[in-house]
């Protein structure tokens, strides 16, 4: 479905704030220390509006640092799965293009529903980038900056009102009952949003082709010497994979509460630390650091477009934000482009 | 908000029935799930305890013949030491069965082969009394030895030759020995072996890849189903091949770190497969075509 209205903004406020009164809000606000961090919404004049990709992730909301699956006790298991219903405003087109795929990861043969039943009762309204950052290059993956399909809610800035494109029935929820606030896009709004998505474009600063290295490698001409370059420049610190917006990988621990009582919950956890993989029986397949960087890598590059017909990056360059190494996605695209490994 | 989301992560209560001493580090425990569960050989199941962990293991009975869920496990880490002071009576969770399992449609009428080296048994055990009851049993034993695939005793059975050769480290590690007699009586050739004999043991010595020279399948017609440590499953799994068997026809199960079981956690993920979901059966031709990587 594709429905396309026309909202004023301000209306905005108005909107969000009868919104609030049926859902949890979670928008972009000033955090403790001074970033721009995704959380529950109090005041929604202090949503901040025109702010750069955030850091972390909005996969966090449906797919928690850590989170209790089920508490036990003599009595038997209670599960936890929560589904409270949210509304996140304010992410961007990588990360809507990111949360797509991981419906898709969460779902198949075996569904994960904690996931599913938080994804079920989020909508997200995600906002067009008018300004990329100089880290972003989902303009090479069809990401982003804006998207024609996929999201919930696609807001387009065009200066004192923005374009609301609705492409789910999430998304078309939470418009219905407030229609009175829209109004029909006219010819003109089209064209602004099109010269925004043109001018957008034309911001970038990378041009990353992630097609060329996963060509590259499939050729088999990238030596291991290249791979152990990358693996010698990583802190195994794991702040790529927190902060990917696709990487999933989760360890399950149980924590007592008393003799009887406890519960069993799930943290992120990092295919780049050591002991991923070790066996109690002391078998570690992938003990050597190299085996550990070269599998994100084709994971992300080979294996992810094998599964899902689509690269496990959507460029939002939180990885080039993060990595101290500097063997980030874009960084490794360009250097398999170029075939060295220099800094 | 959907109501017919399964509870996948939450383990189905089973009592566990029966607790055998196998050896000094492995015991059989019989399990009996509070709600109906199928299984077919080669998959495992998750099995928790509350407040220590889950861990996967693999299913040793077989279904419709026994009578329980059986569990052959070795004392190796912190869930499995706390698994060895379970009693009877006791209640663990358990979630699966997961993986793909053996596939035995393509072995029907030919050769085949099982080598197992320790607790590698256990997977085995449930693919062999599944093919040893499928099939009609053969009238020899080990002194007569096994008839020929052109032997009228073999005519209107569904295999051919069935032949076991199962290392351990030394004669108290020995598992199942009963039921080895028993697939013996049923016509399966076995070849035992120990890396360390005592004063008691008549038998054969050495690792299994050693008496590899005494098949008596016809290896370019036969299947293998190989599993064991690590080393032992390369060393094997390379030997077969390189005498001629064809390398889709050498099936091993891997074992892998697992936090879920059903491709979510990422702890297996090797070579673009989940072991847990796209194995963790697999064969010697996937193994290298994936780059499945083991030790």
């Amino acid at each position: 479905m594709k429905k396309d209205m026309i909202l004023e903004k301000s209306n905005l406020s108005y909107w969000l704030r009868q919104l609030r009164k049926e859902m949890l809000l979670i928008g972009p606000m000033h955090g403790e220390n001074g970033d721009i961090v995704l959380k529950t919404v109090e005041n929604i004049h202090e949503i901040v509006l025109d702010c750069p990709a955030l850091i972390p992730s909005p996969k966090e909301f449906l797919f928690p640092q850590k989170e209790e699956m089920f508490g036990f006790s003599t009595e038997g298991t209670k599960n936890y799965r929560n589904s409270k219903r949210r509304l996140i405003f304010g992410v961007r087109s990588c990360d809507v293009s990111a949360i797509g795929l991981l419906d898709r990861f969460y779902g198949g043969k075996f569904i994960d529903d904690y996931y599913t039943a938080r994804r079920e009762n989020t909508v997200f309204i995600s906002v067009g980038c008018n300004k990329p950052d100089p880290t972003c290059f989902c303009n090479g993956l069809g990401t982003g900056p804006f998207l024609s399909s996929g999201f919930d809610i696609q807001f387009s800035d065009l200066g004192d009102r923005y374009l609301v494109e609705i492409g789910s029935e999430h998304g078309l929820s939470i418009v219905k009952k407030f229609s009175h606030l829209f109004s029909k896009p006219q010819k003109s709004d089209y064209d602004d949003q099109y010269e925004a998505i043109l001018s957008s474009h034309a911001m970038f600063e990378k041009r990353i082709n992630l097609e060329n290295a996963r060509q590259k490698i499939l050729s088999g001409s990238v030596e291991d010497s290249f791979w152990a370059g990358v693996a010698e420049r990583c802190f195994e610190c794991g702040g790529c994979v927190y902060e990917c917006p696709l990487c999933t990988c989760f360890n399950v621990i149980d924590r007592k509460y008393s003799a009887i009582e406890g519960v069993r919950l799930r943290n992120w956890d990092t295919c780049m630390f050591r002991g991923f993989t070790k066996m109690a029986v002391n078998v570690w397949p992938a003990e050597k650091k190299i085996m550990r960087t070269k599998r994100w890598y084709f994971h992300k590059l080979l294996y992810y477009p094998e599964q899902f017909g689509r690269f496990g990056c959507v460029g939002c360059g939180r990885c080039t934000i993060t990595c101290p190494g500097r063997i980030d996605m874009a960084t490794i695209a360009y250097r398999l482009k170029v075939g060295n490994n220099e800094d | 908000m959907r109501t017919d989301l399964k509870e996948i992560y939450l383990p189905l209560k089973a009592r566990v029935v029966e607790i055998v001493d196998m050896t000094a580090d492995v015991k059989l425990f019989r399990v009996m799930p509070e709600d109906a569960f199928n299984y077919k050989p080669g998959q495992f199941i998750m099995v928790s305890l509350w407040g220590v962990g889950e861990v996967p293991i693999s299913i040793t009975s077989t279904y419709g013949i026994h009578e329980y869920v059986e569990l052959c496990i070795k004392r190796v880490g912190h869930v499995t030491s706390a698994i060895h002071c379970l009693k009877s009576g006791d209640i663990i969770g358990i979630r699966g069965p997961f993986g793909n399992g053996f596939t035995i449609g393509k072995t029907k009428g030919k050769d085949i082969l099982f080598i197992a080296g320790g607790i590698g048994i256990a997977p085995l055990r449930s693919l062999i009394n599944g093919v040893l009851q499928t099939t009609p049993p053969f009238n020899s034993s080990l002194d007569k030895g096994i008839p020929p695939l052109n032997s009228p005793l073999n005519k209107g059975g569904r295999r051919g030759v069935l032949q076991l050769i199962y290392g351990s480290r030394n004669p108290s590690d020995v598992l199942f020995n009963d039921e080895l007699n028993t697939w013996q009586k049923k016509g399966m050739h076995i070849i035992l072996t120990v890396d360390k004999k005592d004063t008691a043991w008549k038998g054969n010595t050495g690792i299994v890849t050693k008496h590899l020279n005494k098949l008596r399948v016809t290896v370019k017609n036969a299947h293998a189903f190989v599993c064991g440590p690590h080393v032992m499953i390369d060393a094997v799994m390379r030997d077969l091949s390189s005498m001629g068997m064809h390398e889709d026809n050498i099936i091993t199960t891997l074992e892998a770190h697992m936090k879920c079981g059903i491709g979510k956690c990422g702890h297996c993920y090797a070579g673009g497969k989940y072991i847990c979901t796209d194995g963790p059966v697999f064969s010697y031709g996937e193994i290298k075509r994936y780059n499945l990587k083991w030790p």
